[in-house]
């Protein structure tokens, strides 16, 4: 089966790479942008399995990139999680409503989001996924 | 001054209203303009209402007396300096008035010539100076933490991308590394891990400090939390040859609290033992319904360290405490760990204290509220009283062209909604929680939010539209249920579709809710 294609969207290129890295170890393939429009064209094109996001973006944050992927059927159906540094309490369920799957707060652990990356693309979970992602299930 | 000084002089006795009368009227005219009450609530009501310069406050009015009075002048206009009227043997009560924020106090009948707009005019400007020192103080607290805040946030980035970088070498995710090359980033690793704990630190605090510490409780299984704390910390346990054990009772209920919070009070506490004990001693997680309080859960963290001296029980939670003798320790940390340990176990409802392990060794015990509909609802009966806003269920069920949910299966999920509406009623913010069953046929899914009626139906409206948009081959059903609004009313708004069972389980639900409310109401008084 092929791999299953992430788009990773952070304005940071070392965040962009050390994601990359992790993710293409767990056999992965990725691809990125660096700002909202790189973003929503990446999508267009890719149209990949599952979109990692950063809030704080040039050009429009995450909120406007997840509220133009909405618009169009083929994209809308894309899991996302949203990885940010910003407030917990203000932008988790805000992002929730634009369409997010699942807010992470940056330094997001690594096992934790791997473990949702999983889920969310309905793969088999390994044996610690239960562990990380407990509370996570509760509320998405 | 270039207008006329507005003196509010409250003085029931009309001789001494008359005296100070008395003196205005040889002030040179148009420098004082004296309005007269003799009452308490007369001035309160004046003072809402007028622009005056300084009060001339008696104490022992008709309906107000001692330092009831100033009290209740100062809570009107805290900033119209006042200016106490005693009699001669009353002087202790003026004193008294001038830590309840008084500028000064003159005693009737003794009120020397001249001295009276000197005492006037010296209040006003102490007055002034008093709130631009406060104004100052407040100014430099805010810039300290907005300062504090901004460079722990942008400390974390690159501190963020070593980790990141470290980690990956670690994963051997960069190739092959050798014994020596793993130990070394081990310890860079180590070391990461403490700037990252201290920056969180210091980021909490600040917040803290500016009242914006969030919680967010909710139904909060213990043992996965203590799971999730011993997994992180098992390393640095067996790095010091220390046994990390863990006793929790089977069955046990419920926390009430925030998870990720409880997670950051399990960490630093686990880390906490572990630094203090040596090697070859143990730490023991222990968590069950506190002896006490039925209500309450109770977690300890015991250790065989050295444990703490009974006169420093107490002060161990205080900002920056370090032990004197840290030579157990290690490198010292910043000191804010149990500080804001304590605030966090304050805030969700609980207590926490250290004390003596059996034995050997201190022992750190937090209480957590279990979770139950009260414990839930009581923050929000709080919130709500005097306000518009309500509590408001939307259920929505998923039918797909294979149909919608049995019966059975509907049924089935009563009690799950029920837990689930408990688990986010306390919220004071909108809770999605998409997907609880997902049963083939259809999916039911269950949306809390806490708004007014109008928000409700915009929120109804606006999921209705996300369903259409991205899953066009599903249909939606959609129930409104408000706990303050009928739910007649609110059925007749939302969409059809919605069969009866589905139905009574809003209104069951509502029912539920509506019957705690009024009972916390009556609680209350």
């Amino acid at each position: 089966m092929a791999n299953k294609r992430i788009l990773i969207v952070d304005d940071d290129p070392d965040v962009r790479q050390a994601m990359n890295v992790r993710l293409k170890a767990n056999g992965y393939d990725t691809f990125f942008a660096s700002d909202a429009l790189a973003a929503l064209a990446e999508a267009r094109k890719q149209v990949p399995d599952l979109i990692i996001l950063d809030l704080g973006l040039p050009g429009g944050d995450g909120y406007v990139v997840m509220e133009r992927i909405k618009r169009y059927p083929a994209l809308s159906v894309i899991p996302i999680i949203v990885v940010s540094a910003r407030d917990v309490q203000a932008n988790r369920v805000r992002s929730i409503a634009a369409g997010a799957n699942v807010y992470l707060r940056k330094p997001v652990d690594n096992a934790e989001l791997l473990a949702i990356i999983r889920q969310s693309l309905g793969e088999p979970a390994e044996p610690d996924d239960a562990a990380m992602t407990g509370n996570w299930r509760l509320l998405a | 001054m270039k207008h006329p000084m507005q003196v509010l002089v409250v003085e029931d006795n009309a001789g001494d209203a008359r005296l100070l009368h008395e003196m205005f009227s040889n002030e040179r005219p148009g420098s004082f303009k004296v309005t007269h009450l003799l009452r308490i609530s007369d001035a309160l009501a004046y003072l809402a209402k007028n622009v005056v310069d300084v009060v001339l406050l008696d104490l022992g009015l008709p309906d107000g007396h001692g330092l009831d009075t100033i009290r209740r002048a100062r809570a009107v206009a805290p900033g119209v300096p006042v200016i106490v009227l005693t009699g001669l043997d009353d002087e202790a009560l003026a004193a008294e008035a001038m830590k309840e924020g008084a500028q000064d106090y003159l005693i009737k009948g003794q009120i020397e010539n001249r001295a009276l707009p000197r005492a006037l005019r010296h209040a006003i400007e102490r007055n002034r100076m008093q709130s631009e020192t406060d104004l100052i103080r407040v100014h430099q607290l805010q810039f300290k933490d907005e300062f504090l805040s901004h460079v722990s946030h942008e400390l974390r980035s690159p501190l963020n991308a070593i980790y990141q970088f470290v980690s990956i070498l670690m994963d051997k995710l960069a190739g092959d590394v050798n014994e020596e090359q793993q130990q070394y980033l081990a310890i860079a690793m180590r070391n990461v891990k403490q700037l990252q704990a201290m920056i969180g630190d210091l980021l909490e605090v600040t917040r803290v400090q500016a009242g914006q510490l969030t919680i967010e409780p909710e139904r909060t299984s213990m043992a996965a939390a203590v799971a999730y704390a011993v997994n992180t910390l098992e390393g640095a346990a067996t790095a010091k040859g220390i046994t990390l054990a863990v006793d929790i009772e089977s069955e046990l209920a419920l926390a009430c609290a925030d998870p990720t919070r409880i997670r950051q009070i399990l960490i630093i506490l686990i880390d906490n033992a572990i630094k203090f004990t040596p090697a070859g001693g143990s730490v023991t997680v222990q968590c069950r319904v506190f002896e006490t309080d039925s209500n309450m859960l109770v977690l300890r963290v015991l250790d065989t360290g050295c444990g703490i001296k009974l006169e420093m029980m107490d002060r161990v939670f205080e900002r920056l405490f370090q032990v004197p003798d840290d030579s157990l320790a290690g490198r010292k940390g910043l000191g804010l760990g149990l500080y804001i340990c304590k605030e966090l176990v304050t805030r969700q409802g609980g207590q926490i204290w250290a004390g003596a392990a059996p034995g050997q060794g201190a022992v750190l015990s937090v209480t957590l509220p279990i979770f139950s509909l009260p414990n839930l609802i009581a923050p929000i009966i709080k919130r709500m009283s005097g306000s518009q806003r309500t509590v408001t269920l939307i259920i929505v069920e998923l039918g797909s062209e294979t149909g919608w949910l049995s019966d059975e299966a509907r049924s089935e999920h009563t009690q799950g909604v029920r837990d689930l509406m408990q688990q986010c009623l306390h919220s004071d913010r909108d809770v999605l929680l998409p997907k609880v069953s997902s049963a083939g046929a259809a999916e039911l899914m269950f949306i809390v939010a806490v708004s007014d009626a109008d928000g409700a139906e915009s929120l109804s409206s606006r999921i209705r539209t996300q369903f259409k948009a991205s899953e066009p081959a599903r249909a939606a059903g959609l129930t409104l249920s408000s706990s303050h609004r009928p739910l007649a009313m609110a059925r007749r708004s939302a969409v059809d579709m919605m069969d009866d069972s589905l139905n009574s389980i809003a209104g069951a639900l509502e029912q539920q809710i509506n019957h705690e409310l009024s009972l916390r109401m009556v609680a209350n008084g």
